[in-house]
Order: structure tokens, then C-alpha cells, then sequence
């Protein structure tokens, strides 16, 4: 096997539409540069989702340069090499298709769905994003503007809207989760064109990329065109002699590589014929891309932090953040089942005691943020009108002591098995979900069957784990909770 | 799936690499997929309950969906009562607690809920028997506690209370009430129509609406036609009783020329502009696909829309403004709407009328009628996806009357519209001299509008859609200045004015400690307040020793600092203007600002709050407009309300003021709350002293 490189290959079962539930099948292989595909075929509606996930998020970005991965999701519908600036959408709509991205801290993921005959027009978009986006100044001019509103809108104006960033900041000090993604603005401002340029050419490479295709497709079909747009897309640091040889000037390339940009096919870089063209092509392709990865360690808390925020809201709310174990661990499927015994559904101890019984809140919560290297582990509620933020926060702790201390009954428990086996089965039910499952659990697990044997590890819990975890995360001590009040009571 | 042709393709890759794949064209999509959509099965129980499934196998998940069918009625005086219904409904049984509910219903991790029509419950296929027998329990036994209607009713009092603020509910209740006057789809509820609900209305409306007659059963997912047929009978098929209500109504209030309904938002910075006018269509029409192209293209989602061109990306009036057709059975409508800055809502009103007309007098062009059609062809394609999808299909079939084929030919038929399709349903349905143009906004906007409408009256209404009635006064004999000066005299307990004013003007300066609590927090902070004749003043908030807030008036210039989250402080100065205000009002009692003759102010007359009587001054200074109520027993000032218009929008401010106390004669209130927005703060007046040296840096930075 040279230029294919096979990691999975599971024979295809034929559907029935009678059949049983399915196991989702799926075939994962990577290509010679690096990308990483899995295809999942399912006839049942004549779509498809043609997904990318780009392993870069927040967590990657540099201090004093926070914002740039959203920043690029934004940036990266701007047009490439031969897609006109604003043409991105167009090519899908007119096409009856939808498309959209989003942004994490780990992770940038972007998709396209359409009816199934327009695969290959969505491979050619996401082969163009890859190989050669405009990362240009007036891209760069727009998206700051709309990214600008969108934090206005979607942070600064929603209630509550920053608790996210005043927790994260407090949490992390060593490692990078100290921001989210939408970053600093005045770190997008302070940018320059280069800094642009050097995140897509570190980054934007196929080895940090997994496409997921999953919907109405022929496999070897769908294999066929994907070699067509994506085995070309060269590998290692070739990606980049590429970009920077239809970028830049030939003062700027020779400063940077030593040869001249004449040496290339100048029509077509990819046709290059010359010796020495060749040879520079060869050297690059094995000088591999290293992606910088953050491996920081945060040390544990020491200490409980109160804060106050003042915010746009009308009444108070208690955000209880904690360090959470990074979501490839057995505390982290532990620590998933407390919560929702805490806090999933009408019947949780935190609605029903706190909301319903006590009326001490209008909405009580208890999630994690899932994320690849430690996180956030959180309890929060909005207090009711006339409850004082000390109320609500004896309440909750209340809550917190009562997992610590004491067993969960089997009744109880099972009732949280249940809903976990209820929201399993549930969350495959589009092929834009099934694709994007695929992806995440390839790149955080290292493993896309993770999608058919989840559920295994929920099965594995035990109720001594619950409250093992509720001990060991759940510290008074080392934790930091902000008081958010209205700002009028400020003044 | 074998090594053979993975071989292949590795032999194709490896001269593919870097090799002649033109990628400067977009390829072009292959033939379009056959779009067939699975036909549901629909079987009869004998009771006359038809049932309707659509099998899928992906997920081991059922759902069971009861659709009931009567009509809707006339609530009147109990607008909203149907709303209550679906909470109401699950909050217990003769057999189960709300809590037991709950309980069970997570236990299996199922779905259970319930609307003014409808009881929903999803679960996984194993347990189907245990989802079922709780939404059976609700069908038949809800017994609707006193306590759960208690509190749904103060919850919904609440959800009340924010719909006041927010324009687009205000705007939607307009649109309502003015479309179908006398009509269930006109009925808006408010806080009158809520207090009018009782236990027993909801009882009534169950008993009634909740029955197997003309019942819909649709089951959606992991099923098989037999054991579907098996559960339908076996809980469904002895449930008998009850004649679906039925009812027909008029179709919407067409004006015979078009008005303009003002609904007042105080301090709105944007105008909320929606213009609709019934259509005389209903579900299953076959105009009903030409309709909607020429609704995506006018104005019904993404950027590429006449609205989106015009007053978005032309313009850039709005973030938004959308157009939608709502073709129910009880009755249709269109509307068209956006927000928009004061300063344009005219020129916006201009534009929407412009296009209007436009839609109706020329052909669409093939560019944009080729790329709406697309795309709304692929988002039908995509919905079929849900089996949902499928199932809701059948249930417009039934319900509507429509043929068999309907949906199956859907895309043919969107296919087939062309441009002079589009324009003969927008001759025919848009009457661009009909229209209701709704507006909600400032008062400022309502003089610039009113060349809309065709009689040039405007129609008021109030938030709920209601007509407007002004805030009345009773009227009095007394005049402003009496008023003011009696207030005077009651503070310095003198009889004659002149001794007042004596009195006051001795005051040359005043120390004021006050301890602040605000309600909700657990905080305390000190507020102080230096005054010295005529007119230098400086207040500072400190929280735990720190200074928070403060702001300073030398008697020429002045400014505040805040302290920010990192610890520092923002400063601002005053504006010039800010300075003159200051300069006249920061005397020792606003009023004596008033009678200096360079502020307008107004007597409105009496109002009558808690059973007790005042006399209401009204002045406005910039950007903010303040009535003082002062007691007409006693002419003592017991509150003032102050609405701000500030850069994040306009600001309530209510102080109350009591416990008043003489300081040397002067009586001061020594409690005052006052409440911002929904927050309280509780004031407490620790010292006041008066006619004492105060250093000359208190009334510096």
C-alpha cells in the first residue's frame, strides 16, 4: 500500500428498509498527503452531507492572537483561487443546497448538504477552501466587520452572554482554554495580512483534516471523485511552496526558498516538467507540516473564587465552574450521568427541588463543555425574582454535597442509563449528524466507530463512580463561581 | 468492497498527482435524483379515529401524535384560554402527581408533550407500552390541580409582563388583532383576558376538544404496520364520544384603503414595520406553490431577496426584512416586515410600498426566479429526510382535502411556475392599496407617517392590540407654579413662600451619607453626596472602600468615572450641553432648577395611584423626560419617574421617597427605592448635615 493508506475497511450490509435498526456502516481511509476521509452511505433520502473537519480551534491560536480560527471559518467563505469573492454560498444555493461552518476550541468544521447529484460540486468547493482560499486584505477587512457584529450580537447583547470567557479565564492560566473562540478583537485588529496567512498555511493543510461524506453516495463513486480533487492537493510543506509561488513576488519567494518561481510551470504549477521543478516539488512534499498542538498542563485550582459580573440582564445567576477530565475519559462518561441526574430533564434533583419545589430559580443547569484536553465542568442557575444570589448558591451547593455524600439509588440511576440510551439512539438521525459524528470521534477517540459503541461506555459506569467523580471534581475549594447581577444594581 | 479495486485506484491516484485536473470551472451537477417520498400507511379504527404511519428503521425510536381537529372558537374575554391547555394537561392525573410524571417520563427517557390540539410522546421502541400507558393516563384522567393552575397562571402573568418591552410581540399583536377583527386568529391575551381564566374553563375546554371524533393517531419510526394496528386498536379503539367543534369565520378585515396603525414603544431608537393584509386562499389551492415562489423571491429568506437587495444590501436601513405567507385553515395572510432607525422608517415605509407595487406590475427576471426555485426545491428535498416529514404530508392530505398526489408531485409542479405565474398570483393576492401598515416606535416617527394613510388618521393601539387609550389626568384649579411653591413650603413647614425660600436659600451646602442595598445582591455600598450653592455637586458610590462610581460638577465643568472590570477607572467628561443642564439643575431641590425659568415644565394635572392623589409635573431636560408626583393632601413629593433615552436604549427610572425627616428644619426623605428596569435599590440616609466646609476636591475627579 503506498499511496493509500487503509485504517478501517468494513464490508458494506445491504439496508433494508425493514431491518433491523443499523449498525452505521462506514469506510475510512486516508490518502497519501495526509487527509483523512470516512464515507457513509445511506439511500434513504436522495441527499448528501459532504463535511471537513479542520483540527484547529482557539487552543491552537497564540496568545496575543485570539479569535483567529473562528475568524478563519469566517474567512474562508470568502472565495479561493477560482471561486469570485461572495460566489462561496451562491454555488451552493443555486444549487438548492444549504452550507454553513462553526468553530470550538478544538476544532473548525464546515458542510454543505445537498440533493445527491451535486457530491461533486461539493468536493471542487471544499478541494478549493483547502488548496487555495483568498487569504487577502479585503477578505480580511469584511469578516472583521461581520465577526465584530456577531460578537456584539451573539456575547455582548445576550444575557448572561459572557460567562463562558469570565469562567474560562479564571479556570486556565497555562493552557490556552484561558480564551474562547471568539477571541479578542483587538487581537484581529492588530493582525496583519502575514499572521493570516501563516495560520491558513499551518493549519489548512489535508494531514490536519478529516472530509466526511455520509448520505446518498456510491462509495467507489464517491472514492473516484475525491481522488480526483483531493490526491492532487499536494503533501508535507508542498501545500504552501504552492500558495506562496501563486502569492507572492519573486523577490518574496526567492527570499523564502532559495530557487526562483521560474523553475515551475507557470500555466500550471502542477504540470511543472523542469528537473529542478521537480525536485524542489519532491523536497517539500517530504518536509512534513507540524502542526504546534498546546501542551500545557494546568495546574489544579487552589483556591474558591467569587466574582462579580454586572450584565444586561434582569435577574441574578450563580455559574459554578470547575475543572472538568478531557472527554476521551472514563470520569468524563461519569461525569456526564451526574449531571444529567443533576440537572437532565423535568424530573432531575436540580428542577425539581431547586426550580419547581423551592422556587429558587427559574432554570438550573449542570453540563460539561465536552473538549479534547481538560475543561469546564459547570452548575449554574438564574435565580427567581427576590432570591438573592447566596440563596441560590446554598441551594446548589446543597445539591452538590447530597451526590457527594451520598450513594444515587439504583432507581435513579437506571432512570439516567435510560436517558442516555434514549439520547444515543436519538442523535443519529441526519446524515449531516452522522457525518460529523464520524469526524469527531476519529479525531478526538482516534476511533469513528466510537459512533455504534458509545453507548458501551455509559453501560460501563457504576454508581460509586458517580459519586467518586462528584468528589473528586466537584471542590469546594477548588472552584470558581461567578455572581452575575444587573448592572443597574451597580450604580 | 476489495483489494482489487483499491489497487485501482491507487494506480489512478498516483498519476493523477499533480496532474492535468482542470479546477477553474465548477462542475456541473449530474441528473437530478428521483425525489420519492414513501408513501404512509393510514388504516381506520372503528370509532372513526384514523390513524396514520410512516414506518423508518433507522432509529429504535417510536412517536405517537394525537391530533385533535375542532375548530378553534371565539375566546373573547378569555383570549389565550387555549394556550394555557397543553401545560395544563400534564400538571397530573387522578392516578399520577405532576412529580410522578415527570418522574416516569424520564425514567425511560421519553418525550411527553401536549398542546391546545395535540399530546405528543416519543420513546424508544422497548418502551413503547410504558410511553403509551403515561399518555393514555393524560388523555383520559388529567384532573388539572388547583396548585399547578396557580402557578402556570403567575408564570404566564410574567411571560406577559416581557411581551410589553418587546416591539415584535407588539408588532405581532397588532398584526392580529388588525387582520382578523372578530376572529379566532385575531385573539391576542393580556392581563385582563388572563385574570379571566378559570380551573373550570380549562376543564371545559378538555372535556370537549380532547375526544376520538375526527382524531387524528399519526405513529412515526420503528414500527411495523401489524403491531401499529394492534396498539391503535387495543388503546384507542373503545374510546368513543364527543363531536369535534366546528365553526366557520370570516377571511380578514381588508381595509378599503390603506392605514397606518401606530402602537407607541417610549424611547424606541427603531421602528418595527410590518404591513399585512389577508388573502383569500385556503391550504390545498393550486395557487398555493406559485404563491410561495413569488413570497422566496419578494422577500421569504436568504440575501438574494428584493427586501434583502433593497433595504438591506442597498440601503443598509436594517439588519433584516422578510416577507411570509401564511396560509392556514381558519385563515391567510401576508406580511412584509423589518426594523428600522427613526430617522427612515418613512423612507422603509416608501420602499416596502415601492416594491409592492413593483411585484405587481412587472415580470420577475429568470435569474432570481431560477435561483429561488432551486432553492426551494432542495430544501424540500432535504426535509424528507425527517419521517416526520412524510407523516405531516399525509395529515395536510387528510386534513386539507388535497389529492393523493400532492406532495409527490410537489417538485413538478415547482418546476413547471414561471414568471408569469409569479405575476398573476401577485395581481391577484397583494392589493397594494389595502394595506395595514403597522409601525411600532417612537412618537417622534408618527408625524412622518401619517402621509400613508389614506385618510391621514392613524390608527392607535396599545401593546397588546387593543385601541390605545391616553393617560388621562383629572384637572385641577391649581396652577404649575402654585403646585411648586406649596411644595416648597411644605418642606421648610413654613406658611408663607417668602420664608421658604428664605429658608432654602440659607442651605448653602449639604453632606449626605447614604447606605444603598440593592435587592437580589449581597452587597452594601455607600453613597455620598456633596452640595454647594447654587449649583456644585459631586456623588460617589464605593463598594468595600473602593470607589465605583462618581460623578462631579464644579459649577463650570464636571465628569464621572467608572470603575471597569480590570480595577481601573473609565472617565468621561460632560458634553456642553450636559454642563448647562447642570448648571440649572443641580440646586439644592430640582424644583428650585425649574423655577429658575430656563426649564419648561408642565403641570398635567391629577393622578390617582394606591387610592391616594398627586399633582403631576412633567419636564424634560435632554435626553430624558421626568414627572414628579407630589402628594395633594400634604404637597409632598412621593415619587418621580424619569424615562432615559440612552445609548443602549430607553431607561425607566421610578423613585419612591419617604420617611421624611427635618435636618434644621428642611425636610429630607430618609428613605428612598428606586427601581431601574426590573432591579430595586433600597436607600437608607445615614447622616445629613448641612451648611458645613466641604473640601473644594470633593468637586474634583
Amino acid at each position: 500500500m503506498n499511496n493509500y493508506f487503509l485504517t478501517g475497511m468494513i464490508s458494506i450490509l445491504m439496508l433494508s428498509v425493514f431491518g433491523q435498526t443499523q449498525k452505521i456502516e462506514f469506510e475510512e481511509f486516508t490518502l497519501d498527503n495526509g487527509l483523512n476521509v470516512i464515507l457513509h452511505e445511506d439511500k434513504t433520502t436522495p441527499i448528501v452531507a459532504v463535511t471537513i473537519l479542520y483540527h484547529v480551534g482557539s487552543k491552537n491560536e497564540q496568545a496575543d492572537r485570539t479569535g483567529f480560527a473562528h475568524f478563519f471559518e469566517h474567512l474562508l467563505f470568502e472565495g479561493s483561487q477560482n471561486i469570485e469573492r461572495g460566489e462561496f454560498d451562491k454555488y451552493v444555493e443555486r444549487n438548492g443546497g444549504t452550507l454553513n461552518a462553526n468553530t470550538s476550541q478544538d476544532r473548525t468544521f464546515y458542510y454543505e448538504i445537498f440533493t445527491s447529484n451535486n457530491l461533486e460540486l461539493g468536493l471542487w468547493l471544499e478541494s478549493e477552501r483547502l488548496l487555495h482560499a483568498k487569504v487577502e486584505n479585503i477578505g480580511i477587512e469584511t469578516q472583521r466587520e461581520v465577526v465584530k457584529e456577531e460578537k456584539r450580537q451573539r456575547v455582548d447583547n445576550q444575557p448572561y452572554g459572557t460567562f463562558m470567557e469570565e469562567a474560562f479565564k479564571r479556570l486556565y492560566k497555562e493552557h490556552p482554554y484561558n480564551w474562547v473562540p471568539i477571541g479578542s478583537m483587538e487581537h484581529l485588529d492588530a493582525a496583519q495580512e502575514e499572521d493570516y496567512v501563516k495560520f491558513y498555511q499551518t493549519f489548512y493543510v489535508p494531514a490536519n483534516a478529516t472530509l466526511s461524506i455520509a448520505g446518498d453516495i456510491d462509495i467507489k463513486e464517491a472514492k473516484a471523485l475525491i481522488n480526483k480533487y483531493f490526491s492532487s492537493i499536494p503533501k508535507g510543506q508542498a501545500i504552501n511552496l504552492y500558495r506562496d509561488f501563486i502569492m507572492m513576488d519573486e523577490a518574496a519567494f526567492q527570499t523564502k526558498y532559495e530557487i526562483s518561481k521560474s523553475i515551475f510551470n507557470q500555466e500550471n504549477f502542477f504540470a511543472t516538467t523542469s528537473k529542478e521543478g521537480k525536485a524542489a516539488i519532491k523536497k517539500y512534499e517530504n518536509t512534513p507540516t507540524i502542526i504546534p498542538r498546546p501542551t500545557a498542563k494546568e495546574p489544579a485550582l487552589q483556591k474558591e473564587t467569587v466574582d462579580v459580573i454586572y450584565d444586561n440582564i434582569q435577574l441574578p445567576g450563580v455559574f459554578m465552574a470547575y475543572h472538568s477530565p478531557a472527554q476521551n475519559t472514563k470520569d468524563a462518561y461519569a461525569l456526564e450521568m451526574l449531571n444529567s441526574l443533576l440537572a437532565g430533564g423535568s424530573s432531575s434533583r436540580m428542577n425539581k427541588n431547586i426550580v419547581e419545589k423551592k422556587e429558587l430559580a427559574v432554570a438550573a443547569f449542570s453540563f460539561n463543555f465536552p473538549l479534547e484536553d481538560p475543561g469546564m465542568a459547570l452548575v449554574a442557575g438564574i435565580a427567581s425574582k427576590d432570591v438573592t444570589v447566596e440563596e441560590l448558591q446554598n441551594a446548589l451547593d446543597e445539591e452538590i454535597v447530597r451526590v457527594q455524600t451520598e450513594l444515587v439509588t439504583k432507581e435513579e440511576f437506571q432512570k439516567v442509563k435510560n436517558q442516555f440510551e434514549n439520547n444515543f439512539y436519538s442523535s443519529n438521525s441526519s446524515v449531516a449528524g452522522i457525518a460529523e459524528s464520524l469526524a469527531n470521534n476519529h479525531v478526538y477517540y482516534g476511533d469513528a466507530n466510537l459512533i455504534n459503541d458509545q453507548l458501551k461506555m455509559y453501560e460501563n459506569i457504576t454508581r460509586e463512580d458517580l459519586m467518586a467523580v462528584a468528589k473528586k471534581y466537584f471542590k469546594k475549594d477548588a472552584r470558581v463561581i461567578l455572581h452575575y447581577l444587573p448592572k443597574d444594581s451597580a450604580e | 468492497m476489495n483489494k482489487y479495486i483499491i489497487i485501482i485506484t491507487v494506480a489512478f491516484s498516483a498519476t493523477s498527482a499533480f496532474g492535468q485536473l482542470d479546477r477553474t470551472n465548477a462542475p456541473k451537477p449530474g441528473a437530478a435524483p428521483e425525489i420519492n417520498i414513501a408513501e404512509p400507511e393510514v388504516f381506520e379504527l372503528d370509532n372513526g379515529l384514523k390513524v396514520i404511519l410512516s414506518s423508518n428503521h433507522r432509529q429504535p425510536k417510536v412517536s405517537f401524535n394525537l391530533v385533535f381537529t375542532s375548530d378553534p372558537s371565539i375566546e373573547g374575554e378569555k383570549a389565550g384560554l387555549s394556550n394555557l391547555v397543553g401545560e395544563l394537561v400534564l400538571g397530573g392525573t387522578t392516578d399520577r402527581s405532576k412529580d410522578q410524571i415527570d418522574n416516569e417520563k424520564d425514567f425511560i427517557g421519553a418525550t411527553l408533550a401536549a398542546g391546545s390540539n395535540s399530546i405528543f410522546m416519543s420513546c424508544l421502541t422497548k418502551h413503547m407500552d410504558k410511553g403509551l400507558d403515561l399518555m393514555l393516563d393524560v388523555l383520559h384522567n388529567a384532573n388539572f390541580p388547583q396548585e399547578e393552575f396557580d402557578r402556570v397562571k403567575k408564570q404566564t402573568e410574567s411571560g406577559l409582563l416581557s411581551a410589553k418591552t418587546d416591539p415584535n410581540s407588539m408588532a405581532s399583536n397588532a398584526v392580529t388583532k388588525s387582520v382578523f377583527p372578530n376572529h379566532p386568529l385575531g385573539e391576542v391575551m393580556t392581563e385582563a383576558s388572563l385574570k379571566n381564566i378559570s380551573r373550570e374553563d380549562i376543564v371545559a375546554y378538555y372535556k370537549a376538544r380532547f375526544i376520538p371524533a375526527g382524531t387524528y393517531l399519526v405513529i412515526v419510526g420503528d414500527i411495523k404496520l401489524e403491531k401499529a394496528k394492534e396498539l391503535a386498536n387495543k388503546h384507542f379503539a373503545s374510546w368513543e364520544g364527543g363531536v369535534p367543534y366546528e365553526a366557520s369565520y370570516n377571511s380578514g378585515y381588508f381595509p378599503e384603503n390603506n392605514r397606518v396603525i401606530f402602537v407607541e414603544k417610549p424611547g424606541a431608537v427603531q421602528s418595527v414595520i410590518n404591513i399585512a393584509f389577508p388573502m383569500d386562499i385556503k391550504p390545498g389551492h393550486e395557487d398555493i406553490i406559485k404563491l410561495s415562489v413569488m413570497n422566496k423571491l419578494f422577500g421569504g429568506g436568504g440575501f438574494g431577496t428584493r427586501l434583502m437587495q433593497n433595504l438591506r444590501e442597498d440601503k443598509a436601513w436594517t439588519y433584516g426584512a422578510y416577507s411570509s405567507t401564511n396560509i392556514e385553515r381558519e385563515g391567510a395572510w401576508f406580511s412584509a416586515a423589518g426594523s428600522f432607525r427613526n430617522e427612515v422608517t418613512d423612507s422603509a415605509i416608501y420602499e416596502f410600498l415601492l416594491e409592492f407595487e413593483n411585484i405587481t406590475k412587472e415580470l420577475v427576471t429568470d435569474e432570481e426566479l431560477e435561483l429561488n426555485k432551486a432553492s426551494m426545491a432542495g430544501s424540500f428535498a432535504r426535509s424528507l429526510e425527517s419521517p416526520r416529514t412524510i407523516a405531516n404530508f399525509a395529515l395536510s392530505i387528510y386534513r386539507n382535502n388535497l389529492p393523493s398526489d400532492y406532495y409527490q408531485t410537489y417538485l413538478k409542479k415547482l418546476a413547471a411556475v414561471t414568471k408569469e405565474d409569479v405575476l398573476a398570483v401577485a395581481k391577484k393576492y397583494i392589493t397594494p392599496k389595502n394595506l395595514n401598515i403597522i409601525v411600532v416606535g417612537n412618537e417622534e416617527v408618527v408625524e412622518k407617517i401619517a402621509r400613508f394613510d389614506a385618510d391621514g388618521v392613524i390608527v392607535r393601539l396599545d401593546e397588546f392590540g387593543n385601541p390605545a387609550s391616553m393617560k388621562t389626568y383629572k384637572e385641577t384649579s391649581m396652577d404649575k407654579n402654585e403646585v411648586l411653591n406649596n411644595y416648597f413650603m411644605a418642606v421648610t413647614g413654613q406658611k408663607k413662600l417668602a420664608k421658604a425660600e428664605k429658608a432654602l436659600v440659607k442651605i448653602t451646602s449639604m453632606e449626605q451619607i447614604m447606605s444603598v442595598k440593592p435587592q437580589g445582591a449581597p452587597i452594601e455600598l455607600t453613597m455620598t453626596t456633596y452640595f454647594e450653592a447654587p449649583n456644585k455637586r459631586s456623588t460617589s458610590i464605593e463598594v468595600m472602600g473602593m470607589v465605583a462610581q462618581k460623578e462631579v460638577f464644579d459649577g463650570e465643568k464636571g465628569g464621572s468615572k467608572t470603575m471597569n472590570q480590570s480595577g481601573g477607572h473609565d472617565i468621561s467628561e460632560l458634553s456642553p450641553e450636559e454642563m448647562d443642564e447642570k448648571k440649572i439643575m443641580n440646586t439644592l431641590l430640582p424644583e428650585m432648577g425649574l423655577m429658575s425659568g430656563k426649564v419648561e415644565y408642565t403641570l398635567l394635572g391629577i393622578d390617582e395611584l394606591n387610592e391616594k392623589e398627586y399633582y403631576v409635573i412633567e419636564y424634560t431636560i435632554g435626553q430624558s423626560t421626568t414627572k414628579a408626583y407630589y402628594n395633594t393632601d400634604n404637597f409632598m413629593k412621593e415619587m418621580s419617574e424619569t424615562l432615559e433615552v440612552t445609548e443602549e436604549g430607553p431607561q425607566n427610572v421610578t423613585a419612591k421617597y419617604s420617611d421624611y425627616k427635618a435636618v434644621k428644619g428642611i425636610s429630607f426623605p430618609h428613605k428612598i427605592s428606586q427601581m431601574v428596569g426590573s432591579a430595586v435599590l433600597d436607600a437608607t440616609v445615614k447622616e445629613i448635615n448641612l451648611n458645613v466646609k466641604i473640601d473644594p476636591k470633593k468637586f474634583e475627579l
